[in-house]
């Protein structure tokens, strides 16, 4: 386990940064020229907003971002000296804080926060918490939980594009906007080309050697999560596609010498990119990663509402277990997958409560072993990270000896 | 003769094996807070013990938190090198729990000696003998006088916090109330026995089971452990310098792969 190998990142991902920066900048312009601004939590109607002229920011993608960058603990801190408790949500935590100190840095303070109840236990209090610190109006969307198929033809399809519309005459009502069907399919358009894009990109990550690594799907995503419905999102997935699918034709592996394609479990651990590295040195790439597939959805432009509706409805957390578990198995297979690193996250018990029997059937029906680390995905104060190399190495020595 | 070096948080131990796998020497000495130095001295020590000759060592492997910072030819991990003892041990063996200074790991291995799975506490004092160390000083008795006291104990205490800090208060509030040492350091002991116990619990207990690391020295925490899980354990002879012999073995079967290979 002492080789040291070669790994990088793509190009492409590397303009992330500056796309993360123009979209920040685009936001806060937006704010001084009277625009309305929500902050919403994931997989709400983010192309509904942006046909509605209302620039959404993400304190979930905040909180991710402070935390890559280490600008977090200000945050953290701020809302523990508020009171709120370290077991909160660190996501949360941050989003609280920053509030708390006047949320005058990336992120514009809100004119609306939008929340649904489709994926997080946190996200109601949190939103509600912020809306008294923010006194600002406040939308609550809920999301009836999918067990099959059959729920997305019945009334929970129905109830969910009600509350759309319930929103755009809010928005209509409080901003001042004019709701525009045409608008609404473009955005519905170019989201699902981003995620049709995005979707051929990871597949690609099935060619050995992997084009892709772990630390590339981990940034790339950010179109995806608060870009949905722009030219900007679209491309960029074009781009990066170009870019790996010349990676697969040229047999260019993201590492050298790719000895173990491994799959993560979880979020990403924001503030410890430097972990999936450390797995790049030993010769071990991430391939696939249940977060990074949970981003894409295929909109049907004629019927935007309902796309939107079904999209916030089936999104990962909020559908049967059983569909995850069988996703993952086939996924398992398909990318030739040798080994999973479960990430049990202090934060996101939504993620992290099921991961024992996914673990346990993964490894009972297709023999593949995988590897438990505990940790915090913005919070880098519940790192231990000598403790989790020596996991990892003793991991990477015992698939070296199958 | 092939050399391993377990260089744990608490204690560096050395093993010297021969062609024939067989111990020649070994030694166990304070890691302290330099490993460098811990294990040259605990490999003089050992050396000197049978006037061996360093010029005879023909490999070298490191196990151990401080593996990276100590010399030696190359290096492998705790897991691996303790199932590899195990099984030339006790080839019976399936279920390794091992407790040490600063962790504690469960290890499943199969017929062939394999690892099949492995779980670790090591963010956590509580289930390590870190505990043991922090509550012998509350306490005030030596950390090698717990096992006989553990064996006086008529009922023991029962310590319900999960963290290290807070049964600390526990333990002072059962001073204060004049509980008898031996029950409280029983206690103790089961405490740490349920903790482990939690945690093998998730990869299961297969027949036979091994106890390894410097705490199954302490036969009464063994006694507490062994309650818990239902099963009477292997114990070795000397339970701490495992993982250091599974790290010369290591040694030996890279110069053997390196012959054949």
């Amino acid at each position: 386990m002492k080789s040291q190998k070669r790994s990088s990142i793509l190009r492409t991902t590397k303009k992330i940064g500056d796309l993360i920066m123009e979209y920040f900048t685009r936001a806060w312009d937006r704010k001084n020229e009277g625009k309305p601004i929500a902050w919403v939590t994931v997989f709400t109607p983010i192309e509904l907003l942006y046909a509605l002229d209302i620039t959404p920011v993400a304190p979930e993608h905040f909180a991710a971002m402070c935390s890559a960058r280490g600008l977090i603990l200000d945050f953290l801190e701020k809302a523990e000296k508020n009171g709120y408790s370290q077991t909160l949500c660190s996501y949360s935590r941050c989003g609280l804080g920053y509030a708390l100190s006047g949320a005058a840095g990336f992120m514009p303070p809100p004119d609306l926060l939008l929340t649904f109840r489709n994926s997080c236990d946190v996200y109601v209090k949190w939103w509600q918490s912020l809306a008294m610190h923010l006194k600002v109006p406040l939308f609550i969307g809920e999301a009836p939980y999918v067990l099959s198929e059959e729920d997305l033809n019945n009334y929970v399809l129905d109830f969910t594009v009600n509350q759309l519309e319930q929103l755009i005459k809010l928005a209509e009502e409080k901003f001042k906007v004019k709701f525009n069907m045409e608008n609404l399919i473009k955005r519905v358009e170019l989201s699902d080309i981003a995620s049709e894009l995005w979707l051929k990109i990871l597949n690609l990550r099935r060619t050995k050697p992997c084009p892709l690594g772990g630390r590339d799907s981990a940034s790339d995503i950010f179109p995806l999560v608060v870009l949905q419905g722009t030219e900007d999102a679209v491309n960029f997935y074009k781009e990066l596609l170009a870019e790996v699918d010349e990676k697969v034709r040229k047999h260019e592996g993201i590492i050298e010498n790719e000895r173990f394609r491994l799959a993560f479990d979880g979020i990403w651990i924001w503030h410890a990119f430097d972990m999936i590295k450390y797995f790049e040195e030993r010769g071990a790439v991430f391939v696939y990663e249940p977060y990074s597939e949970a981003w894409a959805y295929r909109l049907d432009k004629s019927k935007p509402l309902e796309s939107i509706a079904k999209k916030i409805l089936t999104m990962g957390l909020n559908i049967d277990i059983d569909l995850r578990i069988k996703n993952f198995m086939d996924k398992i297979k398909k990318y030739n997958i040798d080994g999973v690193i479960i990430f049990s996250n202090r934060s996101c018990k939504t993620w992290s409560a099921p991961q024992i029997v996914t673990a346990e059937i993964l490894n009972k029906e297709l023999n593949v072993p995988y590897l438990i680390i505990e940790a915090d995905m913005a919070d880098p104060r519940q790192y231990a990270k000598a403790q989790i190399e020596n996991r990892i190495d003793a991991f990477l020595e015992t698939l070296e000896e199958r | 003769m092939y050399l391993g070096i377990d260089a744990g948080a608490s204690a560096t131990k050395v093993v010297l094996i021969d062609e024939s796998e067989r111990i020649i020497s070994y030694a166990i000495v304070p890691s302290g807070i330099d490993f460098m130095e811990a294990s040259r001295k605990a490999l003089e020590k050992a050396l000197s013990l049978h006037n061996l000759d360093l010029n005879d060592l023909k490999y070298s492997v490191a196990t151990g938190y401080g593996r990276r910072l100590i010399k030696a030819d190359s290096i492998s991990t705790e897991v691996l090198c303790i199932a590899r003892a195990a099984y030339k041990l006790y080839p019976s063996v399936r279920t390794i729990i091992d407790v040490g200074g600063q962790d504690s790991k469960a290890i499943k291995i199969d017929k062939h000696g394999k690892v099949t799975n492995f779980v670790m506490n090591d963010k956590c004092a509580a289930g390590t003998g870190r505990f043991l160390e922090v509550m012998s000083n509350i306490i005030g008795v030596k950390i090698d006088e717990l096992s006989a006291l553990h064996f006086k104990s008529t009922s023991p205490v029962k310590i319900t916090s999960t963290c290290t800090v807070f049964a600390e208060s526990e333990v002072v509030s059962y001073l204060s109330q004049g509980y008898k040492i031996e029950d409280i350091i029983a206690g103790l002991h089961n405490a740490i026995a349920d903790r482990i116990y939690l945690m093998a619990s998730t990869i299961g207990f297969e027949k036979e089971v091994l106890f390894t690391g410097g705490v199954a020295k302490n036969k009464g925490f063994v006694e507490s452990l062994s309650q818990k899980i239902g099963i009477k354990p292997i114990l070795p002879k000397e339970p701490q310098i495992i993982c250091a012999y599974g790290a010369a073995l290591t040694a030996k079967s890279k110069v053997s792969k390196r012959k054949f290979g």
